[in-house]
C-alpha cells in the first residue's frame, strides 16, 4: 500500500511525524477521510475524533478540539489546537468541565461567555466519550 | 575601625549570600534549558499557521473578518508581560520604563483622556502600575508558575473580546525577546487588529479544494493565530527573564567573590596589626622588668 506522510503539530509539540495508510477527520462540514493521492485540500475541522490507520495498519485516535488540514501531494499537515490520546484523557477533569459549563450556560450571561462555555461544554464531552469508547 | 570579629561575621554573611546567588543562577539555568525547548516545540505550530493563513490571506484579500479591521483610534489597550518574580537585574524596570514612555509620550492624547488601558502580566508590572494613576484593564499575576496554553488563550480572549465589543481600538503589546542569555530585547508590537502578513511568498499556485470555503477557514485560523502568538511570546518573555536572572545572579556571585576577598585582605591586616601590638606589648613589658 502506498503512504502518506502525515505530520501533526500542537502549540506545546509535533505530536505525530510519520507515514500513514489513512486518516479521518471531522470536517467543518461533514467527516471526512484522506487516501493515497487525495486531491489538495485545505479544510478546517470540528471538535471530535481524529482515526489514523498508520502504516502497520495500527489504528490510533486522537480526540481534537478543532483546528485545520492541509493534503498535499500525499503529505498532510494537521494544526491542530489540543490533541490528546484516549488514555491521557484526564476524565475527572473533563468531567469537572463539563459541570462548570453546563452552569455557566445556565446562569445566563453575556452572549460571548455563552458561546464560550457551549464550546467547553462540547470539548469536555467529547473528551469524556473519546476516553469511554477507546480505551 | 571594625574589630576582628565583625570582619570575620561579615565574610560569613558574603559566603551565604554568594551560596543563595550561585545557586540561583544554576535553578534559572536548568529552568532556561527547558524553557528553550518549549519554544523550540511550539515553533513549527507557529511558522506554519502564518505560513497558511499568510497564503490564504494573498487569495482573499476583503475577507471582512472584524480581527483585520482597521478603525478610528480612541481607546488602546497596551498588555506588558513582565515577570512574577524579582532578582533579574534590569527585566522589569525596562518593560516598565518602556511602558510608561509609550503611554506618556507617544500616547500622551490617550492617557489625557483615560483612553489607554494596561493589561499586566506578571507580578512585578502589575504590582508597580496598581499603585500609580493608571488604568489598568486587568492584572494576571502569578501565570508563570503554571504555564500553559490555556494561559494564552484566556489572556487573548480577555482582550479580544474588548477589541470585539469596542471598547479597544487597537491593542499593542511590550515585552522582553529572548536574543540570547546575556541580551534581552524590548519589543513592542501591534496585536490588533491583525496587520496583514506583507511577506507573501510567491509560491506555484496549487489549485486546493477549501472546505468549506475560504472564508471560513480564515475565520477559524485568525483566533488561533492569535493564540499562538501570545504562547509564543509567554514563552519567549519566560526564557528571556530566566537568562536575565542567570546573568545577574553570576553578577551577585562574582560580585561576592570579589567582596570576599577583599574582606579576607582587610581582616589579615588587622589580624597582623593586633599581633604586633601583642609583641610590641610583651617585648616593653620584657624591658620594663630587666631595667629594674
Amino acid at each position: 500500500m502506498k503512504e502518506i506522510k502525515l505530520e501533526i503539530v500542537t502549540p506545546s509539540k509535533t505530536a505525530f511525524s510519520g507515514a500513514i495508510n489513512s486518516i479521518s477527520v471531522p470536517g467543518t462540514s461533514g467527516a471526512f477521510q484522506v487516501l493515497y493521492n487525495h486531491a489538495p485540500i485545505l479544510s478546517s475541522f470540528e471538535i471530535g475524533v481524529i482515526k489514523i490507520s498508520d502504516s502497520n495498519n495500527n489504528e490510533l485516535i486522537f480526540a481534537t478540539s478543532g483546528g485545520t488540514i492541509e493534503v498535499l501531494e500525499n503529505k498532510i499537515l494537521i494544526l491542530a489546537e489540543s490533541l490528546e490520546r484516549p488514555k491521557e484523557i484526564d476524565i475527572n477533569r473533563a468531567e469537572k468541565a463539563k459541570d462548570r459549563a453546563k452552569e455557566r450556560l445556565a446562569s445566563k450571561g453575556k452572549e460571548i461567555d455563552q458561546s464560550r462555555a457551549e464550546a467547553a461544554l462540547q470539548r469536555a464531552i467529547n473528551r469524556i466519550k473519546v476516553s469511554k469508547n477507546y480505551s | 575601625m571594625a574589630t576582628l570579629r565583625d570582619i570575620k561575621n561579615r565574610i560569613v554573611g558574603v559566603k551565604n549570600t554568594q551560596k543563595i546567588t550561585k545557586a540561583m543562577k544554576m535553578v534559572a539555568a536548568a529552568r532556561l534549558r527547558r524553557a528553550q525547548e518549549n519554544i523550540i516545540n511550539a515553533r513549527p505550530y507557529s511558522r506554519k499557521i502564518t505560513e497558511v493563513l499568510s497564503h490564504l490571506m494573498s487569495l482573499e484579500k476583503q475577507s471582512g473578518n472584524p480581527l483585520l479591521q482597521e478603525r478610528e483610534v480612541k481607546k488602546i489597550g497596551l498588555v506588558l508581560v513582565t515577570s512574577d518574580r524579582g532578582l533579574c537585574g534590569s527585566f522589569n524596570m525596562n518593560i516598565i520604563n518602556k511602558t510608561i514612555s509609550l503611554v506618556n509620550e507617544d500616547f500622551a492624547d490617550y492617557k489625557k483622556n483615560d483612553a489607554i488601558e494596561l493589561f499586566c502580566v506578571g507580578k512585578k508590572g502589575f504590582d508597580f502600575f496598581k499603585t500609580k494613576n493608571y488604568r489598568i484593564g486587568n492584572g494576571y499575576p502569578g501565570i508563570f508558575s503554571s504555564l500553559n496554553y490555556e494561559t494564552a488563550v484566556m489572556l487573548v480572549n480577555e482582550y479580544k473580546t474588548k477589541f470585539l465589543n469596542g471598547d479597544l481600538d487597537k491593542v499593542y503589546v511590550v515585552y522582553n525577546e529572548f536574543k540570547s542569555v546575556m541580551q534581552q530585547n524590548i519589543i513592542v508590537k501591534q496585536l490588533l487588529p491583525i496587520l496583514p502578513q506583507t511577506e507573501h511568498q510567491e509560491e506555484k499556485e496549487t489549485d486546493y479544494i477549501f472546505e468549506p470555503d475560504k472564508l471560513s477557514i480564515i475565520n477559524s485560523l485568525l483566533p488561533r493565530y492569535l493564540n499562538s502568538q501570545m504562547w509564543t511570546l509567554l514563552l519567549d518573555s519566560y526564557a528571556a527573564e530566566l537568562g536575565a536572572r542567570m546573568t545577574a545572579m553570576d553578577m551577585a556571585t562574582e560580585n561576592a567573590k570579589e567582596l570576599i576577598r577583599t574582606l579576607n585582605i582587610q581582616y589579615n591586616k588587622e589580624r597582623q596589626a593586633t599581633i604586633t601590638t601583642e609583641i610590641l606589648e610583651i617585648v616593653s613589658g620584657a624591658n620594663a622588668l630587666k631595667e629594674q
